[in-house]
């Protein structure tokens, strides 16, 4: 190939000269130009090497479907492999660099693998490396696992950073009546005709031009800006660099827009792509057509091209791809190309396969200096870094036989055109095969959305026009807009009939033929998956990989298919074609994960009191999405030293603790009474003004849902706490029984987890430090204030208060709540008055040690498995009401006394410890899933050795006096246990009552 | 009175930030919010909604998805059955006509203003926010990166109500994409 500018003509800014380097090389194109067009000006032919032979690769292409030319763009940790240099728009300082090679694309030691290119056939490592015979017989595939890391290093594509993406990205949301996707004659007039018609069209196109076929065509531009300004006056908004990727249920498209890949310095500001997700009433697909290649011997080889992206190069681009061109083709739409080509000065030979093809066609192509000859099509490419010359073969009947060849040094072929049917695929809609035109075109559609131009099959660009006219107002009429009547054009369109090829092949003639370049799947591979019994097209696709990787099968699949035919004897139908799924085109992780990373990865949850936490020294810990403090260590504490002296100072004087996270809903209305005392199991009929009660609720299959307290406030206003675990499930829950179940009780549940900021105020001096925080303290008093009271009171400052006497930790205590605005002076108050009662804040892992003591439950045991029995909570179960689970609690599986009850664990060697997760086995059958399982362990400085609560068979009464093993296989071993009540402190509860 | 503290207390930072040129999206922290929840019962759904209209001096309550403002504050339909009364205290309500919540501090409120202010949310909003769909008195529920939040087009911009406890961490989403179309704090 001996390609060069041309001084003149096409989309490029001569006046803006653009540096770039490829592999190191300072090279120089212009402002329009791709990085493809630039190297193919400066006439660069190895662009790249193919995926297992490295065959040497030049460009194939214009557009998406490029095989050959991939490359990797910038550098260090913005490194991007696998960019189709066709489509990588060029820019000032661009760092581009051949991948899979070794040196470099030039001279590529790896491909000693084309060598031994007839022993990779497909399934070749497979075949040869598992299972190696006589090592492996029977073993399993071990050697493989070796050779794998090897195998897979020489064969793919370019390597990613191994970097952080130093990028941002986002996502982006949008609403339009019609989309429509491609900008050609036929998107523009689909999307003219909707504006016009008065609907909100968004167009988007992969390019960073609009006009698709117009900017190919040295005569179209006046058309192309003239359809641009009446689509800008007609209001159509147009994101260019936007390629449609897929298209989902009710009409969602998924957008991916470049916003930076084309910058030499973009703002720091601006994420380099974003993901968009549009939500349109209607969807126009003009997506267009590529053109195909045709399989004839080292039809790979840097100077074959598609014939099409001659056109291009050359009109829009202003490069004359080569002096001497031989174009094959089988059908009209290369003749133009031809033309054009020989009019800006190249020596052309157009090689038709057809016999006959009638004068007037002929006729224009040769008036412009082209050697026309027909019957001919190529038969091999000879040359190795590019081609100097093709073997020829002319018809004979069905068949090719060789006959001379053609000193060239640039190969066009058009083997035909596909329409662009991936996003209707996505939809499910099935193509139909047209015998007339060679080609799938798109199927019968359910939606509200249509196909135009040559994505429908229509190679005329009037009757592309007129096909995206007629989509334009079949969504208007949809959506319920007038619009001028046109009528879709019949599929095709060429004056004279393609003559289908796929292959040229001669008798006794050896040929490496390719139908899948990018994949290097040739047509040897797809007859011999045929030989070896995979008929199916999905089957060929997967053994062979045909139509896989980046490039989805764009150029082979129709190739492939149309081979597999021949090998059994049926039709390119009966064959059928492999399921197109998104992306059409790749997608970086980081746009999918947008502004979805690092701190942002989940939203975090913060309590009103998080910055006071964390500056009286606070760690924090995940729970959910919520941050609550772990533990407060003083300087050189460790966590495990800080909890247990929490825990000791709560159990001694006083401990303050942030339980905000708790849930919190206001359950308000006349009937809120029924209604809680239909969801607890529990009595709350008479639950008086001013005091609270611990309830449990059940799932309507008897198994422990939630548990927490409810407080009367008045006589049709509750406040409800749930575990922080289950705040969200109980909300939904309670809210989904008064709208399906009960939508006679008046009854409204709100959330107010975010309006009260809690703090529990514990041990034998709670009382107090809230007396001397709250404004009369007279409130406090113990007979105005007993064991599970509720008072609503103001603290010093005015600040409103609810408190309820209420203890998880066994020791006297308090909750109280205030508006979150207020946390940070509540926390200021609390904490001035517990110091001077030697009092300490505590967490997390203080509070866990504190209930484990106790025996109470959270979510580590009610875990979905547990009934109310289990939980050794079974007199809370009212036998005198129905409420949600009380049928099914009594079904005799959940009823058995076998059942894995609640237990307290000890160690029997007192000085020794045991892990949660451990399974509770009978001593001597430490086997299977035991007997139990630990569901939280606890030093407690109470007893003074380790605890822990379980669930075992039977409850503890069945166990006393036996030995048990607490087996951990995996960490600690075996440990011999004891089990105890679960109320291993104070069981009769009298600190808390005192 | 103590002062009231915002959840965005400490991480608030005033001032021009991102792309440089004209200010296309500017970000309010409206503080101490005042709102209150009111909700009827089916039958009481007119009388309810007439007594919080007269709250903020209006006289009759806005329908599905709307709001109405007046100079004392404003009143936006959420959800079938309530309203949020925003600026002013709630009506009393016996039982039996509804119920009356204070969430005053339930919620952040971001106002979200400026030439560029559309084209911002729908980054971050899966909402349909074209002027036809959702024009100045609209109200809406909508998340924004998981988190649901209330979304209400004022006269002066779309005010957003969200969780307090997400707050801070929304704010730091909302400030990091609102700096490349030019922003400020107000």
């Amino acid at each position: 190939m001996t390609a060069r500018r041309l001084s003149s003509g096409g989309h490029i800014d001569r006046s803006k000269p653009v540096k770039f380097t490829w592999d190191g090389r300072t090279m120089s194109g212009y402002a329009g130009d791709t990085l493809a067009s630039a190297l193919m000006a400066g006439n660069e032919r190895i662009i790249g090497r193919s995926f297992k032979y490295h065959r040497p690769r030049g460009i194939m292409s214009a557009g998406v479907e490029e095989s050959g030319a991939l490359v990797t763009i910038g550098a260090g940790a913005r490194r991007d492999p696998n960019v189709r240099a066709t489509s990588q728009e060029l820019y000032e300082g661009l760092v581009a660099s051949g991948q899979n090679a070794r040196p470099n694309v030039r001279f590529d030691l790896l491909e000693v693998n084309n060598l031994m290119s007839r022993f990779f056939s497909a399934g070749f490592y497979y075949k040869t490396f598992m299972g190696i015979p006589p090592f492996e017989w029977g073993k399993g595939t071990g050697i493989w696992m070796q050779y794998e890391k090897l195998i897979r290093r020489a064969a793919g594509m370019g390597e990613a950073s191994r970097e952080p993406d130093p990028d941002k990205y986002e996502h982006g949301h949008d609403h339009c009546d019609v989309l429509v996707v491609g900008s050609g004659p036929a998107g523009m007039a689909a999307a003219l005709t909707a504006a016009e018609a008065g609907l909100d069209v968004l167009l988007v196109e992969q390019d960073s031009e609009l006009g698709g076929s117009y900017l190919s065509d040295r005569d179209a531009e006046e058309t192309r800006l003239a359809t641009l300004s009446a689509l800008t006056s007609a209001g159509v908004r147009i994101m260019n660099r936007t390629t449609a990727f897929g298209l989902y249920d009710y009409s969602v498209a998924g957008l991916l827009e470049r916003v930076t890949d084309h910058m030499a310095s973009p703002s720091q500001h601006t994420p380099r792509q974003r993901f968009w997700t549009v939500r349109a009433r209607y969807t126009i697909v003009a997506a267009g057509a590529i053109e195909r290649h045709v399989a004839f011997g080292d039809n790979d080889r840097p100077g074959v091209m598609t014939a099409h992206a001659a056109r291009t190069y050359l009109n829009r681009f202003g490069v004359l791809p080569g002096e001497k061109i031989v174009a094959a083709t089988n059908n009209d739409s290369t003749y133009q190309t031809a033309a054009e080509l020989a009019h800006a000065g190249a020596a052309v030979t157009l090689l038709d396969a057809r016999s006959a093809v009638p004068a007037a066609l002929v006729k224009h192509a040769v008036d412009a200096g082209v050697n026309y000859r027909s019957g001919m099509a190529p038969l091999k490419a000879i040359g190795r870094k590019g081609v100097y010359s093709l073997d020829l073969a002319v018809a004979d009947g069905d068949r090719w036989a060789a006959n001379g060849s053609e000193a060239c040094d640039l190969v066009l072929v058009s083997g035909g055109w596909s329409p662009v049917v991936n996003l209707m695929s996505h939809r499910g809609v099935r193509p139909v095969w047209n015998a007339e035109n060679a080609c799938f075109v798109p199927g019968e559609i359910s939606e509200p959305l249509s196909l135009a131009g040559s994505a429908a099959g229509h190679w005329k660009t009037d009757d592309c026009i007129t096909s995206g006219q007629a989509s334009g107002a079949s969504a208007a009429e949809a959506l319920g807009k007038s619009a001028p009547g046109f009528k879709q054009p019949s599929v095709g369109g060429w004056d004279n009939p393609i003559k289908p090829l796929y292959e040229v092949k001669v008798p006794r003639r050896k040929l490496k033929s390719f139908v899948d370049l990018q994949n290097d799947v040739t047509a040897a591979d797809v007859r011999l998956a045929h030989q070896e019994g995979f008929v199916s097209v999905e089957h060929l696709k997967r053994y062979t990989t045909l139509g896989m990787s980046t490039d989805q099968g764009k150029m082979g699949n129709i190739i492939g298919m149309a081979l597999m035919a021949d090998a059994l004897g049926k039709s390119i139908p009966e064959v059928g074609t492999t399921t197109f799924r998104p992306p059409y085109t790749s997608i970086s992780i980081g746009a999918l994960s947008g502004r979805s990373v690092g701190s942002h990865f989940r939203p975090l949850r913060r309590t009103p009191m998080h910055d006071w936490n964390l500056q009286v020294g606070g760690t924090m810990m995940e729970a959910g999405l919520w941050q609550r403090p772990w533990y407060f260590a003083r300087a050189g504490e460790t966590i495990t030293e800080a909890y247990i002296r929490e825990t000791e100072t709560v159990r001694k004087t006083v401990g303050l603790c942030d339980v905000t996270s708790l849930g919190k809903i206001a359950i308000q209305g006349p009937d809120a009474t029924e209604f809680l005392n239909r969801i607890y199991t529990n009595p709350f009929a008479k639950l008086p003004i001013g005091k609270a009660r611990y309830g449990i609720m059940l799932r309507d299959d008897g198994i422990v849902m939630d548990d927490g307290t409810t407080w009367r406030l008045s006589e049709a206003d509750y406040f409800m706490t749930t575990t922080t675990a289950h705040a969200a499930k109980v909300m939904v829950w309670l809210e989904e029984l008064l709208q399906t179940r009960w939508r006679d009780l008046k009854v409204h549940v709100t959330s107010v987890s975010e309006q009260w900021a809690g703090c529990a105020v514990a041990g034998p001096k709670s009382r107090e430090v809230l007396e001397a925080c709250v404004s009369d303290a007279k409130v406090m008093a113990s007979d105005a204030f007993p064991f599970m009271g509720v008072i609503e009171t103001e603290l010093k400052g005015g600040i409103p208060c609810r408190i309820a006497r209420i203890s998880f930790s066994g020791e006297m205590a308090f909750e109280a709540y205030v508006p979150s605005d207020y946390a940070n002076a509540l926390m200021d108050m609390l904490w001035r008055e517990a110091q001077k009662s030697d009092g300490c804040l505590y967490g997390t892992e203080a509070l866990g040690a504190l209930r484990i003591e106790k025996g109470h439950v959270t979510g580590a045991e009610l875990d979905g498995r547990v009934t109310i029995d289990d939980a050794g909570l079974g007199k809370m179960a009212s036998p005198k009401k129905s409420f949600i689970g009380s049928a099914l609690r009594n079904r005799p599986e959940l009823e058995r006394e076998d059942r894995p009850r609640l237990v307290g664990i000890y160690p029997k060697n007192r000085s020794e410890t045991f892990n949660a997760g451990s399974l509770l086995c009978a001593a001597g059958k430490v086997e299977g899933l035991g007997e139990g399982w630990i569901t939280a362990v606890t030093h407690s400085p109470e007893l003074g050795h380790w605890i822990g609560l379980g669930f075992l068979s039977g409850g503890y009464e069945a166990w006393s006096g036996q030995t048990v093993i607490a087996a951990d296989p995996v960490r600690k071993g075996n440990i011999e246990v004891e089990i105890v009540s679960p109320h291993m402190v104070d069981p009769s509860g009298e600190r808390m009552h005192g | 009175m103590v002062e009231r503290l915002s959840a965005l207390a400490g991480h608030y930072e005033v001032g021009r930030f991102g792309e440089s040129g004209d200010v296309g999206v500017t970000l309010t922290e409206v503080r101490d919010l005042t709102l209150h929840q009111v909700a009827a019962w089916p039958e009481t759904l007119k009388p309810v909604g007439n007594k919080a209209a007269r709250a903020i001096g209006a006289r009759a309550a806005p329908g599905p998805c709307q709001a109405l403002e007046r100079e004392k504050g404003a009143l936006l339909r959420i959800e079938p059955l309530k309203w949020w009364l925003f600026g002013v205290e709630a009506p009393a309500l016996k039982p039996k006509e509804g119920a009356t919540l204070d969430l005053s501090h339930s919620r952040t409120h971001v106002r979200v203003s400026g030439p560029q202010a559309k084209a911002f949310l729908n980054r971050l909003l899966p909402f349909d926010l074209r002027e036809e769909a959702f024009p100045v008195g609209s109200v809406g529920s909508t998340a924004l990166h998981h988190v649901g939040l209330t979304l209400w087009r004022s006269e002066v911009g779309y005010e957003l109500f969200m969780p307090r406890g997400f707050a801070l961490s929304l704010w730091e989403t909302l400030v990091e994409t609102a700096a490349q179309f030019g922003a400020e704090v107000a």
